[in-house]
């Protein structure tokens, strides 16, 4: 599964106002198609809808593919798209949930959605409502300290209405490996699903397993994904982290994702 | 004199009584005083852990599902260890909340420096949409909480655990109001909190030196009362601010703005005003912030011109 016009729109997104992560969205945009095409209970045209389940991207560079994904989904304009990144747009390098249409959150600084996600689920469990809440991780993030504070937390909680799903792409390996995920959050009390992110097989089969219970274990799925996954020369860690393809290079990225 | 400790935990029973969307989180303080808050309304209280930044990011997603979170610990760990939290979480999303803290200044007096705290109030009136309030007595304290809970703010009451011996009026205590504790015609003292209490026992000594000093005291910081401070010192020309809190920020920045423009020389402040949304290049967030180059032409054009 390649979303590739997705992918497209997020690296023209990129290359037209020169800011965005373009290889944390390609490993994470497969997985927040999947959500909201078949899990996430949303309305677009009523984004606040009372009865709506809630996604929040705690990893808020990924931004280009949750953007991308908004705008296929009727959340954003076309326009809204164009001026990403730009003085009289809505969309910026994280995004901000005062004026993005769908964003629950505005994350940016690490460590902050996922305790954010535990707050709405034990809001919506004490007022014993059934929608789910979805947070989205990186596994860098995960080197932060209020990662494992929540993740004690949810769990002393019984906050079965949550769903972690951590975007396991290795940036955490380059500087302080963390290759034990699975396990930590099985020894936090968490139920741990380990799939492929880029699959779509696995991601129904982890989706459609969860238990969704008001009171009860949180889930984390855990997704091995690659980091500018759908062109061959951004995939892995290094200088593309935070680069701009210069016009070359979008030549051959738009060749890659249009094959 | 009624702790204002055991206010809190009063306060919190009867308010949850009447409001089902209030709900109370500590870091395992004022936890036994609680109890008859906790046992009534279970599914409302939460002794949540030793983690406060997580203590107060979650508060945002109970703000974001429309319940009133009360966030209670001691004042060094929720607003400074917690504070890009509460920046992030509750001021950028402008998520209302009310922080509730103990053990400020040196209130724990035998713990040392580690639970001490003397910034917390200068740290939270830089968060927008935040009202500062340091109530002196349980009084004080009930007033201004139940004015002010659910007024959609990021709320910080700043509990301590020494409280002054004034009685004050009902109607004395309002959000932003300075109160004239004693008439003077030397000097003014302005003074906020507890230490009150020392403004007041220093003016009659005072007396004995012939001197007479007015006692203006404040239980909220922001939003603050510029006009009584006018007022008095126009009287008086001469000011003392006795504050405990840290010599930087604080009751003596406040009274210098409150009197820019009634000295004897202009004084003006460019400075971020709040967050400074949106995007675009450096100097189109400088105009936006109000500090782009000609911005300072016009603001020194007007210092200029009052001379």
């Amino acid at each position: 599964m390649i979303n590739n016009d997705l992918r497209i729109k997020i690296v023209e997104m990129v290359k037209r106002s020169g800011e965005g992560h373009i290889p944390s969205s390609f490993s994470i945009v497969d997985i927040l198609n999947f959500l909201y095409g078949n899990i996430l209970k949303i309305d677009s045209q009523n984004p606040k809808w009372d009865e709506r389940d809630y996604f929040i991207l705690s990893k808020g560079h990924g931004c280009g593919a949750f953007y991308a994904v908004l705008h296929k989904y009727n959340f954003l304009s076309d326009k809204d798209i164009m001026d990403y990144s730009t003085k009289d747009g809505i969309l910026g390098g994280h995004p901000d949930m005062k004026i993005v249409p769908g964003a629950e959150a505005s994350t940016g600084s690490l460590g902050h959605g996922f305790p954010t996600s535990i707050g709405i689920a034990l809001g919506l469990k004490i007022k014993k409502k059934s929608n789910r809440v979805f947070a989205l991780l990186g596994d860098g993030e995960c080197h932060e300290g209020t990662i494992w504070e929540s993740a004690q937390v949810a769990r002393n909680l019984n906050l079965g209405n949550l769903c972690a799903i951590i975007d396991w792409n290795g940036s955490a390996s380059q500087l302080m490996p963390v290759d034990d995920l699975p396990a930590k959050w099985k020894a936090f009390g968490w139920n741990v699903m380990v799939i492929d992110g880029h699959s779509e097989v696995d991601l129904k089969l982890a989706f459609d397993g969860i238990e969704a219970k008001v009171d009860g274990i949180p889930t984390v799925i855990i997704a091995k994904t690659i980091k500018g996954k759908g062109v061959s020369f951004i995939e892995g860690h290094g200088k593309w982290h935070h680069k701009i393809p210069d016009d070359k290079e979008m030549k051959l990225i738009l060749e890659e994702l249009s094959t | 004199m009624k702790k204002l400790r055991e206010e809190f935990a009063d306060l919190m029973l009867s308010v949850g009584d009447i409001n089902s969307e209030l709900v109370v989180l500590v870091g395992d303080i004022s936890h036994g005083i609680l109890q008859p808050f906790a046992k009534k309304f279970p599914d409302r209280y939460y002794n949540v852990g030793i983690c406060e930044p997580t203590i107060v990011n979650m508060s945002a997603g109970l703000s974001k599902v429309g319940l009133i979170p009360v966030v209670h610990t001691i004042a060094p760990f929720i607003i400074e260890r917690a504070y890009e939290q509460i920046k992030l979480d509750f001021g950028y999303q402008n998520l209302p909340l009310n922080l509730i803290s103990v053990g400020g200044a040196y209130d724990y007096t035998q713990l040392g420096c580690s639970h001490h705290c003397y910034a917390d109030v200068s740290l939270m009136c830089h968060i927008e949409n935040s009202c500062v309030m340091m109530p002196g007595s349980a009084k004080e304290f009930n007033k201004l909480f139940l004015d002010n809970y659910k007024n959609g703010c990021i709320n910080y009451f700043k509990l301590t655990e020494f409280p002054h011996s004034i009685e004050l009026k009902d109607d004395q205590i309002k959000l932003g109001k300075g109160i004239k504790i004693a008439d003077g015609k030397d000097v003014t003292i302005l003074t906020v909190g507890g230490i009150l209490q020392n403004a007041i026992d220093a003016r009659e000594l005072l007396i004995k030196d012939n001197i007479s000093a007015e006692i203006i005291y404040f239980n909220t910081v922001k939003p603050f009362d510029n006009e009584i401070v006018v007022k008095s010192t126009e009287k008086t020309k001469r000011l003392l601010t006795l504050e405990e809190l840290s010599e930087h920020d604080g009751l003596h920045n406040l009274a210098l703005k409150a009197l820019s423009g009634k000295m004897d020389f202009p004084i003006k402040q460019m400075a971020i005003k709040g967050f400074v949304s949106g995007y675009g290049t450096y100097k189109e967030m400088q105009d936006r912030a109000g500090l782009s180059i000609n911005k300072i032409v016009k603001k020194v054009n007007e210092i200029c011109g009052e001379k």
